[in-house]
């Protein structure tokens, strides 16, 4: 089966939508990633991952309400789909594997 | 309340630009929320910077890419869709086959009608491109003015000067050909023919692209006594094709004179004016090209290859100059011996021009000149045709969909947009239209032969293969399903369905559109009437007046230079026959000059040679004064008679003993006026009678003999004249004519345009007919209930059928009303070409009405009755 591959910062948007929960749209999902990592997500690079990840399936989407905030326009809500809940957690137990694959001695560089 | 900052405007008027819209509310949303933030965290002013470059930021792809609309589009393409359109369409049509068939069977017959005007037309633009050559080819022709500046005449006829002359000193000139026609007698056996043939320069072959089936086209026409024949004359000739290097047996004068046959060519294409079956080389000896009264000659016709990148106007200000010096002793010298005080004027005419223009004849070799008139009056009426069969279209369109109102109602309920409904509509007059193209394409090719001969022309149906007629052909078919395709499906589909389906829905309204065509229809086909009315009384009236004098029973024999002995040698055979019953000469084809009369005013005439019986033979009538008779042996060399005409123009009270003076050389010869004739039209009737005048001066030839013979008598007295020629004139070609089947002749394109014209005509009545009566039939169903309840309230079936036909006489009168003049006006205006018009006939109109309302009457009446006549309980039933 070919593995759908996933980006850095798609694979870091996608995480941050599992974190939000029922809150996860674009403003949010910006704020958040400044948040957790400390860099600078511009809307419209995450606008761009959303857009790509919708289209991979790993993401599911609806409108929400509409919002005094936003000058009555609606926001679109995303959720992760089965497919990206896998995805995440093959990339996860793919990284665990390899990092628990690395020999003690060859750890100097990493300080803990 | 401090008020809230907005984004700025113009970014989002950017994005809303640039964003796909079913992404804008949800991305727009968020730069808001993200101002909002940022107004708070940086205040205003960074808010909106950061606002532009976000919205900048968004300029990527996924943003911009619209989406492509999903839902319901595809029933366009859909086969389920087309094959419910085609079922539908298919069962329309079966359902009213008499609409179907008048709709199909009217365009069909528009769609031909002008395909052929287009192969006419084209074929009458084609003449004579098909040369390498063109279009440096031209013509030398000339303009003569008069010493006022006023245009005495313009000739298309040259000398044998011009042609080298003009070449010498012109580089632009680059070759020159002169072309004659001449006829000559050619030896077959013991037989004498005579053949026409041209005469032409040893560079006609490089100028003019006719191809050799043998012989080397350069060198062909080098030799003086060679000879290039076409394969059809080899073939009668000689019996086949293989002829070069043989010899034709000519005679010049009686004696033999043989040519060598150094070329074979193909049959000259029918769209050429220049059409030979036998070619000469032109000798021009070198005395005559000396000879600078030769300017003032005018027998051929010259042609000359002009460099492409000359400047035709300054190559004809070089020709007047030349002109002007090399002929100016020449000049000097007519005017002090023939007092000839107009000025001539060379130019150059495109050769392609030559077939469609009317000032500058087609003569020496050219041929089938024709009248533009012809291609405009069938153009015209095509365009009626297909106009007329196109408002049928649209107005059993319109008048038939009010009855698919309902379906397009439940088409738009069921979510059939309105797109939907203009494709299928404008679909079905294409099919429609494609069905009468097919249709029509076949009539032309059934049609094609009679309308060749009608038209003259060899058309054959491979000439529509042609690229350019093909375009024209889809131009056509396009113009013709859009005009009637198009605004049905536009009306249609703006039905509102809940009207639509509402039961009681009535789409009757004013109907002004199909009034409106209605009456230009057959305002259209009254104007043609009354056109065709008036041309055909023209040609019949052309045709049948009165002459002047009798041309029946009467034979024409040519004999080129018949002297007065020959001639009574002839006469005293011919007369021992009894059923012969006179004898007259005449010069032979028609001769002009001018002389003097009440002291210097110079008078133009046609110049007769003749003897003392032939105006008691033709019966022409001697008003004043005396014929030519024996018993004044002076008359030859004294006397002259003149027509009313020529007494009209001299103003002469007393005509009989004025005098006429020729200036011929140094000497005026005085001639005295013996009598005058009745005018007489020696010309054809589309020729003015001119002043003519009458000689037996014994200087003149005599070309021509007039034979009468008894009535019913033709086979006997014919074959006694030829056997008395032959015995006489032995070495020379013998033929004949009947002089009023030749007056005729003068008719033939007349007679011909008559029929097309009757043709057309019929064609353009027969489909507004149709069209009528499909309108008739829609009418009389529509109000199939009304006329039910009518009839249930007691009216008559006479009150029926006048409440059907009053709308469409009404319409049909008021077109009648606003044709009339119009057809008026321009049928004087045609007419004023002719100098003998028939009068005006107010019959013609009168009958033209009478036949349109008739015919209007009968095609409504029809239906009306039909209607009238339906039983009430059965109209009434079913709601």
């Amino acid at each position: 089966m070919k593995r759908i591959y996933l980006g850095e910062f798609e694979e870091i948007v996608l995480l941050t939508v599992a974190v939000l929960g029922d809150g996860a749209y674009g403003v949010s999902i910006s704020d958040a990633i400044e948040e957790q990592t400390g860099r600078s997500a511009s809307l419209s690079a995450v606008h761009a991952a959303l857009h790509r990840l919708q289209e991979k399936s790993m993401l599911h989407s609806r409108m929400g309400e509409a919002t005094a905030e936003r000058g009555g326009r609606r926001k679109r809500l995303f959720t992760v789909t089965a497919l990206g809940n896998r995805t995440l957690n093959e990339i996860r137990t793919v990284r665990n594997r390899m990092w628990d694959s690395i020999s003690p001695q060859n750890f100097p560089a990493v300080s803990i | 309340m401090m008020k809230q900052p907005n984004p700025p405007h113009m970014a989002d008027r950017l994005l809303k630009w640039f964003c796909a819209p079913h992404l804008l509310e949800e991305i727009q949303g968020d730069l808001h929320e993200r101002f909002g933030q940022n107004v708070e965290a940086f205040g205003e002013k960074a808010a909106r910077r950061k606002y532009y470059t976000s919205v900048i930021g968004f300029f990527r792809p996924f943003a911009i890419k619209r989406k492509k609309e999903t839902y319901y589009s595809k029933p366009v393409n859909s086969t389920d869709m087309l094959r419910s359109y085609f079922k539908i369409a298919f069962r329309n049509l079966a359902k009213n086959k008499v609409y179907a068939s008048i709709n199909i069977v009217g365009l069909a017959i528009g769609l031909a009608a002008a395909m052929l005007i287009l192969l006419y037309t084209k074929d009458e633009i084609s003449y004579d491109q098909f040369h390498a050559q063109n279009p440096n080819i031209y013509r030398i022709v000339n303009r003569w003015t008069n010493p006022d500046g006023s245009l005495k005449n313009a000739d298309g006829n040259t000398g044998s000067l011009p042609g080298p002359r003009f070449k010498d000193k012109i580089p632009e000139i680059e070759a020159f050909v002169r072309v004659r026609s001449d006829f000559r007698n050619i030896k077959m056996g013991t037989e004498i023919k005579s053949q026409e043939l041209l005469y032409a320069d040893a560079g006609f072959f490089s100028m003019f692209s006719f191809p050799l089936s043998a012989g080397n086209p350069a060198t062909a026409l080098q030799k003086p006594n060679s000879a290039v024949i076409s394969e059809e004359l080899a073939e009668k000739y000689f019996g086949t094709t293989d002829v070069l290097g043989k010899t034709l047996e000519m005679l010049e004068d009686g004696k033999p004179a043989p040519v060598l046959i150094t070329g074979v060519s193909k049959k000259c294409p029918q769209n050429s004016t220049l059409k030979f079956d036998l070619l000469l080389p032109m000798q021009v000896s070198q005395e005559e090209i000396q000879n600078k009264e030769n300017w003032f000659s005018f027998y051929l016709n010259t042609f000359v290859l002009v460099h492409p990148a000359s400047d035709i106007a300054k190559v004809e200000a070089k020709m007047k100059q030349i002109y002007e010096a090399d002929a100016r002793d020449a000049i000097k010298l007519m005017l002090e011996k023939y007092d000839v005080k107009e000025s001539a004027a060379y130019l150059l005419q495109p050769y392609t021009d030559i077939h469609l223009n009317t000032q500058y004849q087609a003569s020496n070799g050219l041929s089938d000149a024709s009248n533009p008139m012809f291609s405009y009056i069938l153009t015209g009426i095509s365009i009626f045709i297909l106009l007329i069969a196109c408002i049928n279209f649209v107005n059993l369109t319109v008048s038939r969909s009010l009855k698919r109102a309902k379906e397009i109602g439940l088409r738009k309920v069921v979510g059939g947009d309105r797109s939907q409904l203009i494709f299928q509509f404008l679909g079905e007059s294409f099919g429609l239209c494609f069905l009468a193209f097919a249709l029509a394409v076949g009539l032309v090719n059934m049609i094609l032969p009679t309308f060749n001969q009608l038209s003259n022309k060899a058309l054959s149906f491979s000439y529509l293969l042609d690229i350019q007629l093909i375009i024209g052909y889809v131009a056509i078919f396009l113009v013709t399903s859009l005009m009637a395709g198009f605004y049905p499906a536009y009306i249609l589909s703006g039905f509102d369905p809940v009207q639509t389906l509402y039961s009681r829905f009535t789409l009757s309204g004013k109907n002004y559109l199909q009034k409106g065509l209605l009456t230009l229809q057959f305002g259209l086909a009254s104007f043609l009437i009354i056109a065709t009315m008036t041309i055909y009384s023209q040609f019949n009236y052309l045709t049948n007046k009165e002459l002047g004098y009798d041309d029946k029973n009467l034979v024409m024999v040519d004999k080129w230079r018949l002297s007065r002995n020959e001639a009574r040698l002839f006469k005293n055979e011919l007369l021992k026959n009894p059923d012969i019953l006179g004898y007259a000469p005449k010069n032979g084809g028609g001769w002009g000059t001018v002389a003097k009369i009440n002291g210097d005013t110079q008078i133009n005439f046609s110049y007769e040679t003749v003897d003392a019986e032939f105006l008691p033979m033709l019966k022409i009538p001697v008003i004043q004064g005396r014929n030519f008779s024996a018993d004044f042996p002076g008359d030859s060399s004294q006397s002259v008679i003149v027509n009313e005409s020529f007494v009209k123009k001299a103003g002469w009270k007393n005509p009989v003993g004025q005098d006429v003076r020729f200036f011929v050389g140094e000497s005026d010869q005085v001639y005295k006026v013996i009598g005058v004739t009745k005018d007489y039209h020696y010309d054809a009737l589309n020729q003015k009678i001119g002043s003519q005048l009458f000689t037996m001066k014994s200087q003149n030839e005599y070309g021509v003999s007039y034979i009468k013979i008894k009535p019913n008598t033709e086979q006997s007295s014919l074959a006694y004249i030829e056997k008395t020629f032959k015995k006489l004139f032995p070495v020379h070609s013998y033929s004949y004519r009947f002089k009023d089947v030749e007056n005729l002749k003068n008719y033939e394109s007349e007679a011909k345009w008559k029929q097309i014209l009757l043709f057309g005509t019929l064609l353009t009545i027969f489909i507004s007919c149709m069209g009528l009566f499909g309108l008739a039939t829609l009418s009389a169903e529509r109000r199939t209930k009304e006329i039910g309840i009518r009839k249930v309230l007691g009216a008559s079936i006479g009150s029926i059928v006048q409440l059907l036909s009053t709308d469409f006489l009404k319409l049909v009168s008021f077109s009648l009303v606003v044709a009339f003049p119009l057809a008026y006006y321009a049928t004087q205006q045609w007419l004023s070409n002719y100098p003998y018009q028939v009068p005006f006939n107010v019959w013609i109109f009168v009958l033209t009405a009478v036949a349109t309302i008739g015919l209007v009457l009968l095609t409504v009446g029809y239906q009306s009755v039909r209607a009238a006549l339906m039983n009430p309980v059965k109209t009434l039933k079913s709601e």
